[in-house]
């Protein structure tokens, strides 16, 4: 608990805070949750999707707990009849503008898991189906506009944290949508399909489109298996999303923003290049070449160790300065370290090279 | 990137024929703005987005009752690019169309066979015109027939008195926000006079678009003076030096005769050390809306910031701002040649005079100016009286509902209305018949709430849809109980709209189909 001077009322309890806070990060600290949809900690409070709205002390209208920020003998009601009624009546209407029928594959509505906490009222009539899909061929984020609640975290994760502002809000009224400009496909654009849309989206709207993802159970009931991402040295920690009935990863996420290095994010490489964990050409173990130029199954030992026959046997015929040893972008710091160990201390040169160096 | 290049954006655009293939790249690349986002902007604003209507008709009350929507059908049928829009403040010369970036009042389907099928032959020559005011006897503060003023004297007058004294005759003066709400001008007025910070703006709201209104149209027709000159006073009083006037891009009249004015007044070395700009206002309703005004001008889509903070605090670009409609700051140089206590003497059961808009079913259609409290009848009188037998009024445009004729007598003035849960709004008096359904009038004005909604939050996005498809599905021909049925969840939505609505736009707008069930239940049952 933050010892602070300052003080605001939540319910009828004290509760302290610290300079700056929202009234929902008091409240969150405090165990009283307030449900959101729009909200991300990483993003500007946009305050659009209402659910926070909460009761202030002599303010007429209810206040967006995401945007206003805590004040000194503040009065904070989020169990009154009135926000119940705002939230019962605003998720019904919500689920009224939603399309029938299950969730996607491998992902969780957070829309609906509100709706079943907070009460709807189911007997909303459907409204018309309003936005039509736009096909678009990159190969990896789909977006259905009809799922869509137009909470923007997609558009303000992709301008506020990736800085690419591909996509952005677009037309007006009931016709407001996602888009890139002239709704173009994502591959014509500044995207970099780093997925963040997918990752912050919370009802589905954006997903992945590899059919292993489609195909598998909600989000739910996926196993998550921590790991570090291989693809460079930067270490950002991801969840291999594991369908265990199927005994294979069916997606990649990002534990969630504030607990690791990469805070939320992966890039196209992190979530959407899972595909050869399963794929049969990949290697599995190492392989030498027989004299005729056929590759045949080896051990690690006799790998190696024709490897550094190999590299020796250059080093004996043309100079020690005829080896040269790039390290990939791949490797982490200290197998970088050890690259140049390698080549300095066993060959002998000073010929090495990382190769995102320029 | 600088905030004056985002500015360009929507004025970019225009100036590129509006958003076709590659212009929001190309804005993108000479603004720094990225391009998705130019094409968010652009795409907000009617006039920008749809490049391929020319001809658009008004479907708004006034003009759907002269029979617009019946043009539009008839416009499609030629073969015309032509499409609905929202109101063109031009309820009094109903129904009106708008041919690329003019307005065309009086429209007829003579015009339109006329054209035979192309659109550059609709009314190709456009003539200066401008509607009838009038004003109910007794001392006016703007005084729309009256001679323009170039003299400069009230703004003299305020340089003597002083920053703070004209404020407190803006106090004195009780002068309260004329584009709807009704806020007291002097409060703004003091807030951003008292902010630290160097650079304040003051911004002129002059993109009139509540059906039913067309007072700041007639204003700077016909007084621009009084614009410019109540504009320079505020800006002396709150220590802003540059006024920026955000002007509708189709008020073709206006933008003739504003910048003309502002011209005319430096010319005559008036206003020294104040520059006016002038910004385009590419066709969104919402964007009367004060801080999605300021969203507009600095090149962004029009939708309404959360208050707090407000732009007396965090304005245009972050700077303390005043903003004000036309006719409030029509209202100054009066106030500050003739006093405070003089403006507030003028209106009856609030102060000074104002503008009423009356359109619809009624003999003279035109601005009234008349002191604040006046009723529908008296105004009906000077008016020529009502077409048919008076059945119901909208006396603020469509954000306030409506109300039946057995309410005519009551005080058009902010509180007075308010009691009856309606609101004066910006004034624009439409005058319903007995031959109008009012289960048809509401769906006309929830159709424009829809399409004017920002889209910004669900509650106004989704419940301006909401409520009218439940009201077309009453409207089906079938059994009482299955229509009774479709309108079963309008007063959750509605009260949904108003708890839950970030702006006044989505709280205002389930009034029309409430009201309408609450005074006039009979006829969503025929």
């Amino acid at each position: 608990m933050i010892q602070s001077r300052h003080q605001l009322s939540l319910n009828g309890a004290a509760v302290s805070f610290a300079a700056g806070e929202t009234v929902l990060a008091v409240a969150a600290r405090a165990g009283t949750a307030i449900p959101t949809l729009c909200h991300d900690s990483r993003l500007e409070p946009a305050g659009c999707c209402r659910s926070c709205l909460v009761e202030i002390e002599g303010r007429p209208r209810m206040a967006p707990a995401c945007a206003t920020p805590a004040a000194d003998g503040m009065v904070v009601a989020t169990a009154s009849e009135r926000v119940a009624r705002h939230r019962r009546t605003l998720l019904s209407m919500y689920l009224a503008d939603q399309p029938a029928g299950p969730e996607r594959g491998g992902h969780s509505c957070e829309l609906h898991a509100m709706a079943d906490e907070f009460g709807a009222a189911p007997d909303w009539p459907k409204m018309a189906p309003l936005r039509a899909g736009r096909a678009d061929p990159n190969p990896y984020i789909l977006f259905e506009p009809d799922k869509c609640i137009l909470c923007a975290r997609c558009t303000r994760y992709c301008d506020e944290v990736e800085g690419v502002s591909a996509i952005a809000l677009a037309k007006r009224g009931p016709a407001t949508t996602i888009s890139t400009a002239d709704g173009r496909g994502l591959l014509d654009t500044s995207c970099e399909l780093c997925g963040g849309c997918i990752d912050v989206c919370p009802t589905g709207a954006m997903t992945e489109k590899m059919p292993r993802t489609a195909a598998a159970p909600p989000e739910r009931e996926l196993e998550p298996v921590r790991t570090t991402c291989n693809y460079c040295g930067v270490g950002c920690q991801m969840d291999l999303n594991v369908d265990r009935a199927a005994n294979r990863v069916v997606k990649v996420t990002s534990p969630p923003p504030g607990t690791t290095t990469n805070d939320g994010n992966l890039c196209v490489k992190g979530r959407f290049a899972y595909d050869f964990i399963g794929h049969p050409d990949r290697l599995t173990t190492p392989l030498v070449r027989a004299q005729d130029g056929s590759l045949r199954e080896a051990s690690w030992d006799e790998a190696l160790q024709r490897a550094a026959d190999g590299l020796r046997g250059v080093a004996e015929r043309h100079g020690r300065d005829a080896l040269g040893f790039v390290s990939s972008s791949r490797c982490t710091g200290e197998e970088n370290y050890l690259v140049q160990k390698l080549a300095r201390a066993v060959f002998d040169t000073n010929n090495v090279h990382q190769c995102s160096a320029t | 990137m600088d905030e004056r290049q985002r500015a360009q954006v929507l004025g970019a655009l225009q100036g590129a024929g509006g958003l076709t293939e590659d212009v929001a790249a190309l804005v993108g690349t000479q603004t720094g703005v990225p391009e998705a986002e130019v094409y968010g902007a652009g795409s907000f604003f009617h006039l920008l987005d749809d490049t391929a209507v020319k001809l658009r008709m008004c479907t708004g009350l006034s003009c759907a009752m002269k029979g617009s929507r019946e043009l539009l059908t008839a416009a499609q049928a030629a073969g015309l690019p032509a499409a609905e829009c929202s109101c063109l403040a031009a309820c009094d010369l109903a129904p009106a169309a708008l041919r690329e970036r003019e307005v065309l009042p009086e429209f007829g389907s003579a015009e339109l066979d006329a054209a035979g099928g192309d659109w550059h032959a609709v009314r190709p020559e456009q003539a200066a015109w401008c509607g009838a005011v009038d004003a109910l006897p007794g001392e006016l503060a703007m005084d729309l027939a009256g001679e323009r003023d170039r003299s400069g004297d009230a703004f003299a007058r305020a340089a003597e008195l002083g920053a703070g004294a004209v404020i407190a005759e803006v106090d004195a003066a009780g002068l309260q926000g004329r584009g709807g709400a009704g806020f007291p001008a002097a409060f703004k007025w003091k807030a951003v006079r008292r902010e630290t910070a160097e650079t304040r703006y003051v911004v002129l709201n002059a993109d009139e678009g509540e059906p039913g209104a067309f007072k700041d149209r007639e204003v700077l027709l016909r007084r621009p003076d009084l614009v410019v000159e109540g504009l320079a006073i505020a800006a002396a009083a709150v220590g802003a030096r540059e006024v920026w006037c955000y002007l509708g891009a189709e008020s073709g009249g206006p933008w003739r005769s504003l910048p003309a004015e502002i011209d005319a007044a430096k010319g005559a070395g008036l206003y020294d050390g104040i520059a006016f700009h002038l910004h385009a206002a590419p066709g969104a309703y919402i964007c009367g809306e004060e801080t999605a005004l300021l969203e507009a001008l600095e090149g962004k889509r029009g939708m309404p910031r959360l208050k707090p903070p407000f732009p007396t605090q965090v304005g245009l670009w972050g700077r303390p701002t005043l903003i004000h409609n036309v006719e409030t700051i029509a209202c100054v140089p009066a106030i500050v040649r003739n006093s405070g206590a003089w403006f507030a003497g003028l209106g009856r059961t609030g102060p000074g005079t104002k503008l009423y808009c009356l359109s619809g079913h009624v003999a003279r259609p035109g601005v009234y100016e008349a002191p604040l409290g006046v009723s529908l009848d008296e105004l009906l009188e000077a008016a020529g009286g009502v077409v048919g037998e008076l059945k119901a009024f909208s006396p603020g445009g469509a954000s306030s509902g409506f109300l039946p004729a057995s309410e005519s007598g009551r005080p058009l003035d902010f509180k007075s209305l308010a009691e009856v849960g309606s609101m004066l709004g910006s004034a624009g008096i439409v005058v319903l018949n007995d031959a109008v359904n009012m289960a048809e009038a509401a769906l006309i004005q929830l159709r424009f709430f829809e399409a004017e909604s920002c889209g910004q939050c669900a509650p106004c996005r989704i419940g301006t849809r909401f409520l009218r498809e439940a009201l077309e599905e009453a409207q089906r021909p079938g059994d009482g109980e299955a229509r009774r049925a479709a309108l079963r969840h309008v007063a959750d939505a509605a009260w949904q709209m108003n708890e839950g609505s970030i702006c006044g736009l989505g709280q205002a707008a389930p009034l029309p189909l409430t009201s309408a069930l609450k005074w006039f239940p009979e006829d969503f049952e025929a």
